[in-house]
């Protein structure tokens, strides 16, 4: 999840697969790893309830749909 | 990957584009606007429009966010980096937005702290770990990234964090698409919708465009097939005298969107009576900011911006780019003042700009031969 030349993720309407490892349930906030392996802090509000293995749809740190 | 790879098979790829071929009139141009900075970078990216007979022409719209701020909201932004204590946060792209005086990058030179995030909650963080410090988010982007923001501000307020406020340049997609719709130069057949931005608000709030102005919708994907799919059901819809929405990307966009990031949208935003758009100039109710509410983590209400309005460039044709009117190699400046490295129009800055995109990938592919 990059901001360089190549592509940024973060403001151009992209959505990136990730999938849950943890859960910080108190926070609603969960670990995930994109598909490179990469470890993210995501926000879960928006996709509730969710376990880790699922997959979700990850924008700008927020799930927005569960995959 | 899953719904990575299937989406990029060859074999189906040559499969659709033959479909296409099939499905257009001969003699008939047909001009289709991605309305998404996404499908532009993709569609450049992967060579999608190699694919398509040359009469199938794909406009490029509106929808990159960082392409459509104004001059003024970035030196704005500047004069809010540049005050003193204040750690100023924003996405990659926009810290090489030029302002009227410069761009964020050149304050960060001049000794403004200021900060490239992944996300809204990367700047809550950092507000966090520097307690005396004001930090500013400097939100830009459609309805798929203000529920972010939106989720952030609630939780700053849970959390009571008191140094955090947001400055918001959030717009939604509806808006511009009606202004260009109005637009006297414009001849579209068209949409590929947009993907992301309709996992949040549906694809019923483009219903308005077949029923008043009678263009197809299809609502896509980002990966080459996806592209490819929507650009075959547009034409089948028109080979057939259909005109309405469609949703290609069912894997991820429900028809009525996402309730909860609607909900968390309207209670945190506000919308503005007008906003200014780079190159479509103001057009109403198309901007949020923050909703009362909310008033005290709004950065433009606690520290106050100098709010001048700055006009476009003169050599810079951002607008009718914008606009679909002109390709980005028509205008003036294109590759030659204006570049990714030193960019003059916005369409230029972020990889999602037609002018970027068609820089990075496509400019040798001009005279493109019949599929």
């Amino acid at each position: 999840m990059s901001c360089g030349a190549e592509h940024c993720i973060t403001c151009g309407d992209d959505g990136v697969p990730m999938r849950v490892l943890r859960l910080d349930d108190e926070r609603g906030l969960a670990l995930c790893a994109d598909g490179e392996g990469a470890h993210h802090t995501v926000e879960t509000a928006l996709v509730e309830p969710v376990a880790p293995g699922d997959e979700l749809l990850v924008h700008a740190g927020v799930a927005l749909v569960a995959l | 990957m899953r719904f990575v790879d299937e989406f990029r098979d060859a074999e189906l790829g040559r499969a659709l584009a033959g479909e296409i071929l099939g499905l257009v009139e001969p003699g008939r141009h047909y001009k289709v606007m991605e309305v998404c900075g996404g499908h532009t970078h993709s569609i450049y990216k992967y060579g999608v429009d190699d694919l398509l007979p040359t009469n199938v022409e794909l406009v490029h719209g509106p929808g990159c966010p960082v392409c459509v701020i104004p001059m003024g909201r970035v030196d704005d932004g500047i004069a809010l980096a540049h005050i003193e204590g204040v750690i100023f946060t924003c996405f990659g792209d926009m810290m090489r937005v030029p302002g009227s005086r410069g761009t964020l990058l050149d304050a960060k030179a001049a000794g403004a702290d200021v900060r490239m995030v992944y996300s809204p909650l990367d700047a809550l963080r950092i507000a966090k770990e520097h307690p005396d410090r004001e930090v500013i988010f400097y939100a830009i982007g459609f309805e798929t990234t203000a529920p972010s923001t939106a989720l952030t501000l609630k939780r700053a307020r849970a959390e009571r964090v008191t140094n955090f406020s947001c400055m918001c340049n959030h717009v939604t997609i509806v808006p511009p698409l009606r202004a260009l719709l109005e637009s006297p130069d414009l001849r579209l057949d068209g949409f590929v919708g947009p993907g992301h931005v309709s996992t949040i608000v549906g694809a019923r709030p483009f219903e308005f465009i077949p029923a008043d102005y009678g263009k197809p919708v299809v609502i896509s994907g980002f990966e080459p097939l996806d592209i490819l799919q929507s650009v075959a059901m547009i034409l089948r819809q028109i080979a057939a005298g259909r005109c309405e929405v469609e949703n290609q990307y069912t894997r991820v966009v429900p028809y009525d969107g996402n309730l909860r990031a609607l909900e968390v949208m309207a209670e945190v935003f506000e919308l503005r009576p007008h906003f200014e758009w780079r190159g479509l100039g103001f057009i109403s109710h198309s901007g949020l900011r923050l909703s009362d509410a909310y008033a005290d983590l709004d950065a433009e209400r606690r520290f106050g911006v100098p709010g001048v309005r700055v006009a476009d460039p003169k050599a810079c044709q951002c607008g009718e780019v914008l606009k679909g009117v002109i390709k980005p190699w028509e205008c003036k400046v294109f590759g030659t003042a204006c570049t990714p490295e030193r960019p003059i129009g916005t369409c230029m800055v972020s990889s999602e700009g037609a002018c970027a995109a068609y820089y990075n990938y496509g400019r040798f592919a001009r005279d493109r031969e019949v599929v």
